[in-house]
C-alpha cells in the first residue's frame, strides 16, 4: 500500500499544482481557438499544445522540464533563448514577402514607422509601472505585433519574461479581429474609410532585386543590433526575387520556416509552467501588451490622417492600422473594414505594403532598444 | 520606483523619443530611396543617346511599265533565254524558260517576236531565232 501511495505521489495526479491546472485550461483554450475558430492556427496550435505539455506535473530533478538542464525540451528551448528560431523565421518570412506593393507606393512605409510608436509609449508605461528598462523594452516590443521579434528581444534583454511576452504577443496577433476594428471605427470616419487608393504602378524585377540590398544596408547601418533579424529577412527576400535560387527560396519559405515555427511555438508554450508563469508580472505584461497593440494601431491611423493633410492624392487612413507587423492578419482586417464601408474598395494589397513595412520597422525598433540597453 | 519618477530615473523620455525619431528617420530615408529607385533603374535601362543623321531614303524611281510590244527590249530580254535552248526549239520550251525567270507578259512578248520575224517557224511547232 505504501508503495502504491508513493507511486501515486510521483504521478502527475499527486504532483499537480492549481497553477498547472489553470495553464492547462489556458492551453486547451488556445487549442480550441486554433481548431474550432481558426484563429491563427499556425501559431496558437503549437503554443496551446506546448502550454499543456509544459504544465504536465513531473518529478523535478530528472531532466524532464524545459527549465532543467539536459532535458530534451531544454535543448529545443535553446533555439528560443539564443534567438535562433526568430532569425530562422525571419529568413522564411523574407522569402515569402512581396515588396512590390511597397515599392510602388513608398510613402506607405511611413505608416509602418508610425505604428511602432506603440512600442515606445508602452516602454514608458512599463517603466512607470516599475519594470526595469530591459523588461520594459521586452514588453513594449509587443506593440510591434511581431512574435519572433518580441521573442528575440526578450531573449536578449529579459529572458525570464519570454513566456509571458511571447504568449501575449501571439495572443494579441490572434485577437486582431477583436482589438483593431473598434479602434478603427473610433478614429476613422465613414467618409475616410471610403477613400480609394490609386492604381499601383508596375514594379520592375530589377527594383525588387535591388531593394533587399538597399534595405539591409540602410537598416542595419542605422541599427546594427537588428542584423540577426533583418539579415536573414532580406537574404530570404533576395533569394525569392533574384529567381536564380528558387529551390532555396522554396525551402526557406516552406520547410525551414515551418520547422522553426513548430519548435518555436511548442517550446514557448512549454515555457509557461504555472509556477514560473502565473505571477503578477505576467498579468501586467498582458495588460501592457494590449495597451501597446492598441496604441500601435491608433498611432498608425492618426499618422495616416495627418499625412492626408498634406497629400494631394489622399490615402485611406485605415491603412495605418496595418502598419503593425502582424502579417497578414491586420492587412486582412483593414481590407474587410474598407469593404464594409464600400464593398467595391479593395485595400488588401496596399495594406500588405504597410504590413511589410511594419516588419522592417519592428525589427529596427528591436535593434534600437537592444543597442540602448545591451551590456 | 514608479510613475514619472521611474521614467526619468531610467532616462526613459530620452530613450523613447530618440528611438522613435531613429525609426521614423530611418524608414523615411528608406522610403525616399525606394521612391527614387525606379528612376535609377530607368537610367541604366535607357539606351545611350547617340545622334545619328540618317539621310532620308531617296524615293524609288518609278518603275518603267514593261511594254511587250517594244521589239528591241523584248529581244534584249529573250535573247539570253534563246541562247540556253538549241538552235531550233519549240515555243513551249521558250515559254517554260520565260516562266522560270518570271518574265512579264510572256504570251505577248513571244507573239511580238514571231510577228516581227525574229522567231522563224520551221514547221511542226519548231522555231529558230533570226538575228
Amino acid at each position: 500500500m505504501d508503495l502504491f501511495l508513493q507511486f501515486l505521489g510521483n504521478t502527475g495526479f499527486g504532483l499537480v499544482d492549481w497553477r498547472n491546472l489553470v495553464m492547462i485550461v489556458v492551453g486547451s483554450f488556445f487549442v480550441y481557438l486554433a481548431i474550432a475558430k481558426k484563429y491563427e492556427p499556425l501559431l496558437l496550435l503549437p503554443i496551446g499544445f506546448g502550454i499543456i505539455l509544459g504544465n504536465i506535473p513531473f518529478f523535478k530533478g530528472f531532466g524532464i522540464g524545459i527549465y532543467e538542464a539536459n532535458s530534451v525540451l531544454h535543448y529545443l528551448y535553446f533555439g528560443v533563448t539564443s534567438g535562433l528560431y526568430p532569425s530562422i523565421v525571419f529568413l522564411g518570412l523574407g522569402a515569402m514577402t512581396d515588396f512590390s506593393f511597397l515599392l510602388a507606393n513608398p510613402k506607405l512605409m511611413l505608416l509602418g514607422a508610425a505604428a511602432q510608436m506603440g512600442i515606445f509609449c508602452t516602454y514608458l508605461g512599463a517603466l512607470a509601472l516599475g519594470f526595469t528598462p530591459q523588461e520594459a523594452s521586452s514588453i513594449g516590443i509587443i506593440g510591434g505585433a511581431d512574435g519572433p521579434t518580441s521573442i528575440f528581444l526578450t531573449a536578449k534583454l529579459a529572458p525570464h519574461l519570454i513566456g509571458p511576452v511571447a504568449i501575449a504577443a501571439y495572443s494579441y496577433m490572434a485577437l486582431i479581429p477583436i482589438i483593431q476594428p473598434p479602434i478603427m471605427r473610433l478614429l476613422v470616419t465613414k467618409r475616410e474609410m471610403r477613400i480609394r487608393m490609386p492604381e499601383m504602378r508596375q514594379v520592375s524585377r530589377r527594383e525588387l532585386v535591388i531593394f533587399p540590398v538597399v534595405g539591409l544596408i540602410l537598416c542595419t547601418f542605422m541599427a546594427p543590433a537588428s542584423i540577426p533579424l533583418l539579415g536573414p529577412f532580406f537574404f530570404g527576400n533576395i533569394m525569392k526575387e533574384s529567381g536564380v535560387v528558387d529551390r532555396l527560396a522554396n525551402t526557406a519559405r516552406n520547410a525551414i520556416i515551418d520547422t522553426a515555427t513548430i519548435y518555436l511555438g511548442l517550446t514557448v508554450g512549454a515555457s509557461t509552467q504555472g509556477d514560473v508563469f502565473l505571477n503578477p508580472k505576467s498579468v501586467g505584461i498582458f495588460l501592457l501588451g494590449a495597451v501597446a497593440f492598441s496604441i500601435a494601431t491608433a498611432s498608425g491611423l492618426l499618422v495616416a490622417k495627418f499625412m492626408n493633410l498634406f497629400l494631394k492624392q489622399k490615402i485611406n487612413p485605415l491603412l495605418g492600422a496595418a502598419g503593425v507587423s502582424a502579417v497578414p492578419g491586420s492587412a486582412r482586417e483593414v481590407h474587410m473594414m474598407g469593404q464594409h464601408a464600400d464593398p467595391t474598395n479593395f485595400l488588401l494589397m496596399h495594406a500588405m505594403a504597410c504590413n511589410s513595412s511594419g516588419v522592417i520597422g519592428s525589427a529596427v525598433c528591436a535593434g534600437i532598444l537592444w543597442s540602448f540597453l545591451m551590456g | 520606483m514608479y510613475g514619472f519618477e521611474a521614467i526619468s530615473h531610467h532616462n526613459g523620455w530620452v530613450a523613447a523619443a530618440t528611438g522613435a525619431c531613429i525609426v521614423f528617420a530611418g524608414l523615411s530615408t528608406l522610403a525616399f530611396l525606394i521612391s527614387q529607385l525606379h528612376k535609377l533603374v530607368n537610367l541604366f535601362d535607357r539606351p545611350p543617346k547617340v545622334t545619328v543623321t540618317v539621310a532620308p531614303p531617296e524615293p524609288p524611281a518609278a518603275a518603267q511599265p514593261e511594254d511587250p510590244l517594244d521589239l528591241e527590249r523584248t529581244v534584249e530580254r529573250y535573247l539570253p533565254l534563246i541562247e540556253e535552248l538549241d538552235a531550233e526549239f519549240v515555243l513551249a520550251d521558250l515559254y517554260a524558260l520565260a516562266q522560270k525567270y518570271h518574265l512579264p507578259h510572256i504570251h505577248l512578248s513571244i507573239r511580238t517576236l514571231v510577228e516581227a520575224g525574229r522567231l522563224e517557224p520551221l514547221g511542226d511547232g519548231v522555231f529558230r531565232f533570226t538575228a
